[in-house]
């Protein structure tokens, strides 16, 4: 039938404060056969069909519209669906999930302060080096439109999936865009944040798809479970 | 996301033939450079921001390549395969697909793959000629393709280079116009700054070490600079080196004591870009902007001048083109002549064809120096909706 598929994370402290968030409704999440399985339900709550998948997985399964709403980071949205205001909507920041996106620079460059700074050392590093700055980052298409709209052209992105911060001291990249919470990570590592280099102050968000099929009775269901949780279903 | 119509193979083929014999009788060799490029050589010449606009991708053994999105870079690389050293000047013309993502979705207008017939001329000494006969060469192509009527639109980012040569100011403020000037909000934002306070007022710049730095002893400033991470328990981490923070600082210490930028200057650069006129009367509007222009800026004047003279003595009627100091800003690789080709019916941000003088680029893909060049390329499929009037 036209079951509503809601995709959770399926692990760690997201997964966790989702189940919490949830409960605050009075909204209990329930696998469905085996216990390490990746289907579930909520309990006495007709036509939701619960998706266990980890929260980047989300993004795209809202994408594609095989899930009609999900919880997920804005980071992720962003960075993942290059047009998001055409195929999501986000319908509530949840409170939980916080991280900011930002721009971080060693904190030995006394003379880089902001952004615009970035762009006038990199014509003297050409210059000295022979190559543009390296950015390491996981969030490319983030980056690369932030620094679009800031007119910074010259740099090299170099795809990071871990221990971002680790790369300026290493030497295989000269400063990153990276998420951080307290800002301890970045400091450990001898980094400090530009002073309009925050790029988004990212949470966790519950998200509908525009992508999905809504069909008369999808959608009822949608409303009835936006009702409970206290949201406007009027952005569907 | 609608896929684009199935295009007219043959009358494609056909008109492709038509462009091609026209451009080969004009002089220039016809050259295939390869679809598929290194991503490197772009992202070094148009930055990361090839990615938002092109399919880039890696192969099995880890390079990293991309679908060219025009032909002008893939000419450029052919043309130093064959003349390393640039030595010797090259007209080449082509006729091949191009690829581009259309990040809001493809169409019939903005397809993410098209045609470009065009030319390209590498080394040509005398620029205005080189740019004439380019453009020249364009407009009868697109004429004996069928187009019968067409709007066209011109500009010289050499004029503006030359503008900010004659205004008196230093060197680094030169040098962030420039880098700004593609993006005009801030441009503005910048020329108003270095007009009321260039000094610096981020509130976490080391007060302290800016007033003591002094821009006309560095070897000094090195030592206060070291010593102020020092104090400041500040490890030196990563590849730029202390003299290369140093060299920062005094840019920002220099901006600390200088002057303002006079608003005489400032009214100079943005009463240039406000300069809009028919491309036969510009010069005399361009030479009213200063007293009396001399240096580089005169001789860009005259530049166009001749450039306009030549046109109009291979039949291009200048009278009725707008000229604007703002046209080109758009396109990073440009530094000189730019032109656009409208057809009445398919407006502004459709043209039919465009091109324009681009001496940096050569030199960005691997030349020793910079080498001059010129080209223009048509966009094939919208010249077909044209003549074929389904546009």
């Amino acid at each position: 039938m036209s079951a509503l598929v809601f995709a959770v994370p399926s692990k760690g402290r997201l997964m966790d404060q989702t189940a919490e968030y949830l409960a605050g409704a009075g909204l209990k999440l329930r696998k469905v056969g085996h216990d390490r399985g990746y289907r579930g339900e909520i309990e006495d709550f007709a036509g939701v069909e619960v998706a266990f998948v980890s929260a980047s997985e989300i993004v795209a399964e809202l994408n594609r519209g095989h899930a009609h709403l999900g919880v997920t980071g804005e980071d992720l949205v962003r960075e993942n669906i290059a047009n998001a205001a055409e195929r999501v909507t986000l319908l509530q920041p949840l409170g939980f999930g916080r991280a900011d996106v930002v721009v971080a620079v060693p904190k030995c460059w006394l003379d880089v302060d902001e952004v615009a700074d970035i762009a006038a050392a990199a014509v003297a590093f050409r210059r000295e080096h022979g190559r543009p700055f390296r950015v390491a980052t996981k969030y490319v298409n983030i980056t690369r439109r932030f620094f679009s709209a800031r007119g910074l052209t010259d740099y090299r992105i170099v795809e990071s999936l871990g221990a971002t911060e680790g790369t300026p001291a290493a030497g295989t990249a000269d400063l990153i865009v990276d998420i951080t919470t307290t800002g301890a990570t970045l400091a450990a590592n001898g980094l400090k944040v530009l002073e309009d280099g925050v790029i988004l102050r990212s949470q966790a968000n519950l998200v509908a798809s525009k992508m999905a099929a809504w069909p008369p009775e999808t959608k009822k269901t949608c409303g009835r479970l936006l009702a409970r949780l206290n949201i406007s279903a009027t952005a569907v | 996301m609608s896929a684009p119509p199935p295009a007219n193979f043959e009358a494609l083929a056909d008109q492709a033939r038509t462009l091609l014999a026209v451009l080969i009788a004009g002089g220039h060799e016809a050259v295939s450079p390869p679809i598929i490029q290194p991503a490197g050589v772009f992202l070094d010449v148009l930055g990361e921001a090839l990615r938002g606009r092109t399919y880039v991708f890696s192969d099995l053994s880890g390079e990293e390549l991309c679908l060219r999105p025009d032909l002008t870079v893939p000419t450029c690389r052919l043309y130093l395969e064959r003349h390393p050293q640039a030595e010797e000047p090259a007209h080449y013309c082509y006729h091949g697909p191009a690829f581009r993502f259309q990040p809001a979705g493809a169409d019939a207008a903005h397809p993410r793959e098209f045609h470009q017939a065009g030319i390209e001329a590498f080394g040509g000494e005398d620029r205005e000629d080189a740019d004439a006969r380019t453009l020249t060469l364009v407009l009868v192509a697109l004429q004996q393709a069928g187009l019968p009527s067409w709007k066209l639109r011109m500009g010289d980012l050499g004029l503006f280079a030359a503008l900010l040569e004659a205004a008196e100011m230093p060197e680094r403020w030169r040098r962030r116009l420039r880098h700004q000037f593609w993006r005009p909000d801030a441009f503005r934002a910048e020329l108003r700054r270095l007009t009321t306070s260039p000094a610096r007022c981020g509130d976490h710049l080391p007060r302290a070490l800016i007033e003591a730095l002094d821009p006309d002893d560095p070897a000094r400033a090195e030592s206060l600079v070291a010593e102020a991470l020092d104090k400041g328990g500040i490890e030196v981490i990563g590849v730029r080196s202390v003299a290369e923070i140093t060299e920062g600082m005094l840019a920002i210490a220099a901006d600390a004591k200088a002057k303002p930028l006079r608003p005489s200057t400032a009214a100079l650069i943005e009463g240039y870009l406000e300069v809009k006129a028919y491309a036969d009367q510009a010069p005399a509007k361009l030479r009213a902007l200063l007293d009396r222009p001399q240096g580089r800026f005169a001789a860009a004047i005259d530049a166009f001048e001749r450039r306009g003279a030549l046109l109009k003595e291979s039949g291009v009627d200048l009278s009725e083109v707008p000229f604007s100091g703002e046209f080109g800003r758009n396109v990073a690789y440009y530094s000189g002549f730019v032109f656009e080709v409208l057809a009445l019916s398919l407006g502004a941000a459709s043209p039919v064809a465009g091109g324009g003088r681009y001496d940096g680029l050569l030199r960005a893909v691997g030349a020793p120096r910079d080498v001059p060049a010129v080209g223009g390329a048509i966009h094939t499929e919208r010249l077909l909706a044209v003549v074929g009037g389904k546009a």
